[in-house]
């Protein structure tokens, strides 16, 4: 028995919106907990954020597996660089290569900040700069990927 | 499982893939080269890059300390080359792995040992020293690209002390 494509291709979106989710909605979680009053709460914040960090990169694995399988469906189809839908791909990926690369500071910066125990106060104001940046990229690569489903493609 | 090991591990798998993608897009020349790629197949590829990525990240971490020590960080990039070198040859011992079952169950049982398996003994050598070439030179760029964004993480010198 053969799997229907268009099964398989609904799951692998399935899992790439699943996975986007995790980790918009993973770092605006973290960024809403670091800008509450009361620096107490900085090791609770932390040890989100440390949480946050293992499924970031589980979920930038598979965002960056299933994108490739949503590309690989269009084929042949799939439109040219030079075109509006190419040029906002390509802005797309860029930014997604962009979060990746400079995610992997702010993952360091936690480990960091986690393993020497610095000042409450002033590592909750750096997890919310960090988280900010974060949560600003993932709502500038969304705004990219609802435009690419739902624009013309032209 | 560390949370350095797998950021950066995961990072590596990631990046180099859409590095490629962006650079092969750019060019006009993903649609056909993804057209011709089985979804399972891509999707395989994929985890089995990851995966490779992360057992040679992990080896080539065993013993450092990469957020306390800077000397550990100067001697990372070394590790870095050495540990990608065994990755572009793990990765392509799955991929040569692969190919050679689809190849014999696609083949003739009289042709196998002449039309697959000697021509795939002669081939192998040579393909692991050009993997293990390109991998090294990949896993030395990495390397000098780690060491760049630990010093943007605030990593520069011996001040990461794990707290009491």
């Amino acid at each position: 028995m053969e799997l229907d494509p268009t099964i398989l291709h609904v799951a692998i979106r399935w899992l790439h919106v699943a996975a986007m989710a995790t980790a918009f909605g993973g770092a605006i979680t973290v960024l809403a907990l670091s800008t509450r009053p009361g620096a107490d709460s900085a090791s609770a914040v932390l040890s989100v954020a440390i949480r946050y960090e293992w499924l970031f990169w589980a979920a930038a694995g598979v965002l960056a597996m299933t994108g490739i399988g949503n590309l690989a469906a269009f084929g042949v189809a799939l439109l040219g660089p030079t075109t509006d839908w190419g040029a906002t791909l390509l802005l797309k990926l860029g930014s997604v290569l962009t979060l990746v690369v400079l995610s992997l500071p702010r993952t360091l910066a936690v480990v960091r900040i986690n393993s020497t125990g610095a000042d409450a106060s002033g590592s909750i104001a750096t997890l919310r700069n960090l988280y900010g940046a974060t949560t600003v990229a993932f709502a500038a690569i969304l705004a990219f990927a609802v435009w690419l489903a739902h624009g013309v493609a032209r | 499982m560390k949370l350095v090991t797998w950021s950066l591990a995961t990072f590596h798998a990631t990046a180099f893939v859409l590095a490629i993608v962006l650079f092969a897009y750019s060019r006009d020349a993903l649609g056909a080269g993804l057209s011709g790629l089985n979804t399972f197949v891509g999707l395989g590829l994929f985890v089995a890059l990851w995966a490779t990525t992360y057992l040679t990240t992990s080896r080539a971490l065993r013993g450092l300390d990469l957020i306390g020590s800077a000397r550990d960080r100067g001697g990372y990039p070394r590790r870095a080359l050495r540990w990608g070198a065994a990755n572009g040859m793990s990765f392509l011992a799955v991929l040569g792995l692969v190919a050679l079952v689809a190849a014999i169950a696609n083949t003739r049982p009289g042709q196998v040992t002449s039309g697959i398996l000697v021509p795939f003994l002669f081939i192998a050598p040579i393909a692991l020293v050009v993997s293990a070439a390109v991998g090294g030179a990949v896993g030395a760029l990495f390397g000098i690209i780690d060491l760049a964004l630990f010093a943007v993480a605030g990593l520069t010198g011996e001040g990461a002390r794990p707290a009491d």
